[in-house]
Formats: structure tokens, C-alpha cells, sequence
């Protein structure tokens, strides 16, 4: 193997006076402890590693973070690699930086503040869709929500489906059927409840709707029989449409196991 | 194709979960919500549902780059899920193996691959293409996939004659695995049809009423859907369904709510015979309003 030097002055590199190939730069670290070597070979790998911080563990923490995790087990894996094996550092340094992250997950109770991390997700998108549907008077589509949050789509449908599902999502909502809230809003339906036109479709529906909170039944009635969009309901009603979303969802569950449609079912 | 998913579902398990789409790299968010949706029921711990997720969607962006010369062709994703370990297997009818795997293009997938499954095979497919196979030890609890996951027989899937290229078909065993997959995947391509949160919502309570329904009236252990892509709608078509119970139950006035919501939030259904029992079909739109 040649010395360093005699290398450097021929070829091209990234860092002024230093050559560019990788084997080279590996000799001058591990043997030498050239840490001008160590660090044109971090930066050489550093496109690898911000890949696989990115595909790893997509969404869940700040990516400067994981970013930060991974980049130590790039530093691992320079220590470490044994070019006498004939494998390409790839191949070394993959399994290495990934074995970092899972680590820094582990250690981190990564798996514990996940609800959290979702928790909060589902908030700002619940905000960003009021505010969005006030200025265009109707709901946004997850392209533009995911824009406007600068979110990945995949991570609004994620917060939709956690606000759709998922009890342990606050939304602040009151409870219903409890406190003064929900005793104005059943005077609100008032003697018009008797005609409540959902009724007229099946008694078992109408036996079973008494079972369900007069909030629930408003709001069945406005996007069923008024056919009223969530939106629409939300602003009337006073709340959110990832609530009235909810609302409808718990009521026709409740509905579904009343009436026996679905005995198996929630 | 008819004689070849046949034989394959006598000589092998059924998957517990099927998702057939076209290999556009898009698609493989459809993947990762099949697996979320799966997680979901299962109870899979985050951890090892964030390495089988980043494997598989390796797998499948390697479909999605290469199986095709970067044409689309059909990917097909089938998940088996056994009491310590949960099988993924990733296949395409494109190019062999031996392309992809010598690219030294600095692809990381398969040192992804490798270093986040138990085991991953590749087999080439006789010039049909390259199946990968990912196993995942899982921690889940044995009891809770007996209760989540009971055997289900084996049945041919839903006609898929006339369905083109771009469909999304899922197919699930048991159907209850569908209250937290079609949900997701609905919305996933509500999403793609440019549907308001508005209508996704709509999408997704159709989706919980539809997995209801279907859990009692499935006829055998399986249960296809398959999605179309619209500009502004969907076209979902689900079976097969003991004859003549879902022309009862999205009748007018039929009780249990499903013909209410089908009337409501459906554009419009009708109910069709197949061979293997009913297909109940319906359209979603948003037009904007």
C-alpha cells in the first residue's frame, strides 16, 4: 500500500490534500489515526446514513435526532470495518447505523412516547383542518393539509385514522350525556325528537336510538336525514369535525350492537 | 392465473392478509397501511412493526424501481402471521432475480433487508418473476393471535375478471382483520381521489359498517374487496356474501343501519350474484361540494 501522501497529491478529494478512495482513507484511519481521513470518509457515507435514518423509523422522532443516533453508528461502523474481509463497507455499515437507531429506540422507550408522537400529530391536523375549512368554507383534502403542515401524507391519513379510532386520542371532547352541554343540546331537538325521521326506517333502529345520547342523535339526524356535511355539523353544533366524525362513529357502532347487527362487533 | 391461485391456496396456509396493487412506488404506502392496519389487531409491539415496515417497504420499492424496467406491473404482498413469527412475502412477474440483487448502484435495500428480518429468501419464479420471503420474530402474544386470527378455510378468491391493472385488492382471513386495514386503505386512497377529510370520514365509517356486515355474511373464511381509483370517486366492490342476506340488509328500512349509511354516504350500490355468492358493489364520490 502506498503512503497517504504519494495519493493525495494524485487524485482528486473531497477534503484539499486528501485522496478520495475509500480503502486509502480507511488505511490512514484505522492504522494511522488520521482523523482528516475519518472525516472525508464521514462525509463520503453521510448521504448513506441520512438514508437510512430517513427510512428508518419514518415520522416518529425529530430527524436530527435520529440523524444525530445514526451518524454515531456510522462512526462505529469506521471503527469497525475490516476491509481484509472482501465485503463492501456498505454492507458492514447498513446493519451497523440500523443497529444504532434500534438501539437508541430501545433504550429510549421510543415504543412509549409513540402515542404520544400520534397524539400530537392528530392535534395539529385537527387544527390545521378547522382552519383551513374556515377560510375555504369546506373541508381540505389531505394533499393540502399535508402541505400546509408539511407532513407527509401518509402521516395525515395516519392522524385521520388515529382521530377516526382511537379513544385515547383526546379531542377534548365533552362527555355525552353528561353535564349541561349535553342536557341544552337535547333541549335544543326538543318536542321535535318525537318525528325524529330516523325513526320511520326500522323500529329496531327507532328502539335502539333511545339508547343513544341526545347529541349523538342530533348529529345522526343532521348528516343523515338533513344530509348535512361533517363540516357543515361542526360549525352548527359547535365543535370540531374530527369530533362529529367521532360522535358518528360511536353512535353507529352503538347502534350496530344494539339492534344486533353485528353481535361480534364493537 | 384462475389454476395457479388455486393451487397455491391448497398446497400453502391462506395469508392472513393479501394486497395486490400495481407496482407504483405510491403504492407502497398502501402497503404500510395493510401492516398498520394488521399491527393494529394483532396488538404488534411498535418497535418490530417499525423494522417489518421498513423492510417490506424495501422490498417493495425494489419492485416498484426494478422488476419492471421501469414499467408497472403487479405487486403482490402476502402476509402470514404464526404464533412467534410473522411471514412477508413480496412478489412481482418482472425481470429474475439475479438483475437486482448484483446492482451495485449502491442500493441499500437489501442490507436493510438483511439486517432488520430473521430470514430473507429470494426465489426466482421460473422467468415469472422473483418472490422475496421476509420472516419477523414477533413477540405478540400466542393467545391473542388464537383469538384475532382463527383458521380460516380455504376459498377461492372473488372473480377478478375485468379488473384492471390499477385496482387495489385486498384480501383478508379472518374478515374481522378488516376493522383495522380497510379503514386505513380506504383512506389512503380517498386520499388519492383528492376526497376532503370531510368524505374520508364518510369513507372510513362506510369501511367500519361494510367489515360489520361482511364479519357475519363472508361466505367462508375470505374476504376480498377490491378498490378502484377514480378522478374524484371510488369503486369498491366486496364478496363473497351469503346470498341474498345483503339485498336484506341494505333494503330500505332494513334494520342494523347499513342500508341507511350505503344510502347516505354511498353515491350508489346495487348487489350482485357471482358464482361464489353476492358482491355487494359501491361508488364514493366528493364532487366538492
Amino acid at each position: 500500500m502506498p503512503s497517504g501522501t504519494a495519493i493525495a497529491a494524485s487524485t482528486p478529494s473531497i477534503i484539499p490534500g486528501l485522496s478520495d478512495d475509500p480503502a486509502e482513507l480507511f488505511v490512514r484511519w484505522q492504522a494511522h489515526r488520521d482523523s482528516a481521513a475519518r472525516e472525508a470518509l464521514v462525509q463520503r457515507y453521510m448521504p448513506l446514513t441520512r438514508r437510512l435514518a430517513r427510512r428508518y423509523g419514518r415520522s416518529s422522532e425529530p430527524f436530527e435526532d435520529l440523524l444525530q443516533v445514526a451518524s454515531l453508528g456510522l462512526l462505529k461502523a469506521l471503527d469497525r470495518y475490516d476491509a481484509e474481509r472482501g465485503y463492501p463497507f456498505e454492507s458492514f455499515a447498513v446493519p451497523t447505523i440500523l443497529g444504532e437507531m434500534r438501539r437508541y429506540f430501545r433504550d429510549s422507550g421510543w415504543a412509549v412516547h409513540v402515542p404520544r408522537g400520534a397524539q400530537e400529530r392528530a392535534l395539529k391536523v385537527r387544527d390545521a383542518q378547522e382552519q383551513l375549512s374556515g377560510e375555504r368554507g369546506h373541508a381540505p383534502s389531505v394533499g393540502q393539509l399535508a402541505q400546509y403542515l408539511e407532513l407527509d401524507a401518509e402521516d395525515v391519513i395516519e392522524a385521520l385514522q388515529a382521530i377516526h379510532a382511537y379513544e385515547t386520542v383526546s379531542l377534548d371532547a365533552p362527555r355525552p350525556g353528561s353535564g349541561e352541554d349535553a342536557g341544552s343540546i337535547g333541549d335544543a331537538i326538543g318536542a321535535d325528537d318525537e318525528r325524529y325521521e330516523l325513526v320511520e326506517l326500522d323500529a329496531t333502529v327507532a328502539a335502539a336510538l333511545k339508547h343513544v345520547p341526545a347529541r349523538e342523535r342530533l348529529i345522526l339526524r343532521m348528516r343523515f336525514v338533513d344530509d348535512l356535511t361533517q363540516t357543515e355539523i361542526a360549525e352548527q353544533v359547535g365543535i370540531s369535525q374530527m369530533q362529529v366524525s367521532r360522535l358518528l362513529r360511536r353512535s353507529l357502532d352503538q347502534l350496530r350492537s344494539l339492534t344486533g347487527a353485528s353481535a361480534g362487533a364493537r | 392465473m384462475w389454476g395457479d391461485l388455486l393451487a397455491r391456496t391448497e398446497m400453502a396456509e391462506i395469508p392472513n392478509v393479501q394486497l395486490n396493487v400495481s407496482s407504483h412506488a405510491e403504492n407502497v404506502l398502501l402497503v404500510r397501511q395493510a401492516l398498520n392496519g394488521l399491527a393494529e389487531t394483532i396488538h404488534l409491539d411498535p418497535l418490530e412493526l417499525n423494522d417489518i415496515s421498513t423492510a417490506v417497504s424495501e422490498a417493495c420499492n425494489n419492485v416498484a424501481l426494478h422488476a419492471y424496467d421501469g414499467a408497472d406491473g403487479p405487486l403482490e404482498l402476502e402476509i402470514y402471521v404464526g404464533p412467534a413469527l410473522l411471514t412477508v412475502v413480496v412478489r412481482d412477474h418482472g425481470v429474475g432475480i439475479h438483475p437486482r440483487i448484483d446492482d451495485e448502484s449502491g442500493g441499500i435495500g437489501l442490507p436493510i433487508m438483511l439486517a432488520l428480518a430473521q430470514s430473507v429468501e429470494f426465489h426466482d419464479l421460473d422467468g415469472d418473476g422473483t418472490e422475496v420471503r421476509l420472516e419477523f420474530a414477533i413477540t405478540a402474544r400466542a393467545a391473542e393471535l388464537e383469538r384475532a386470527l382463527p383458521g380460516a378455510p380455504a376459498l377461492a378468491p372473488v372473480n377478478r375478471d375485468g379488473i384492471a391493472d390499477d385496482v387495489t385488492v385486498l384480501t383478508l382471513a379472518p374478515a374481522k382483520l378488516g376493522r383495522t386495514v380497510l379503514p386505513r386503505l380506504l383512506s389512503a386512497l380517498a386520499a388519492r381521489a383528492f376526497f376532503s377529510t370531510d368524505r374520508i370520514s364518510d369513507a372510513q365509517l362506510l369501511a367500519d359498517a361494510l367489515v360489520a356486515h361482511s364479519e357475519e355474511t363472508v361466505n367462508g373464511g375470505q374476504l376480498n374487496i377490491d378498490i378502484n381509483v377514480r378522478p374524484r370517486a371510488l369503486e369498491l366492490r366486496l364478496g363473497p356474501l351469503q346470498t341474498g342476506r345483503t339485498s336484506e340488509l341494505v333494503g330500505d328500512g332494513a334494520s342494523g343501519g347499513l342500508g341507511l349509511l350505503l344510502a347516505r354516504l354511498a353515491e350508489s350500490h346495487e348487489v350482485r350474484s357471482a358464482a361464489t355468492g353476492d358482491v355487494l358493489a359501491l361508488r364514493l364520490t366528493d364532487n366538492g361540494a
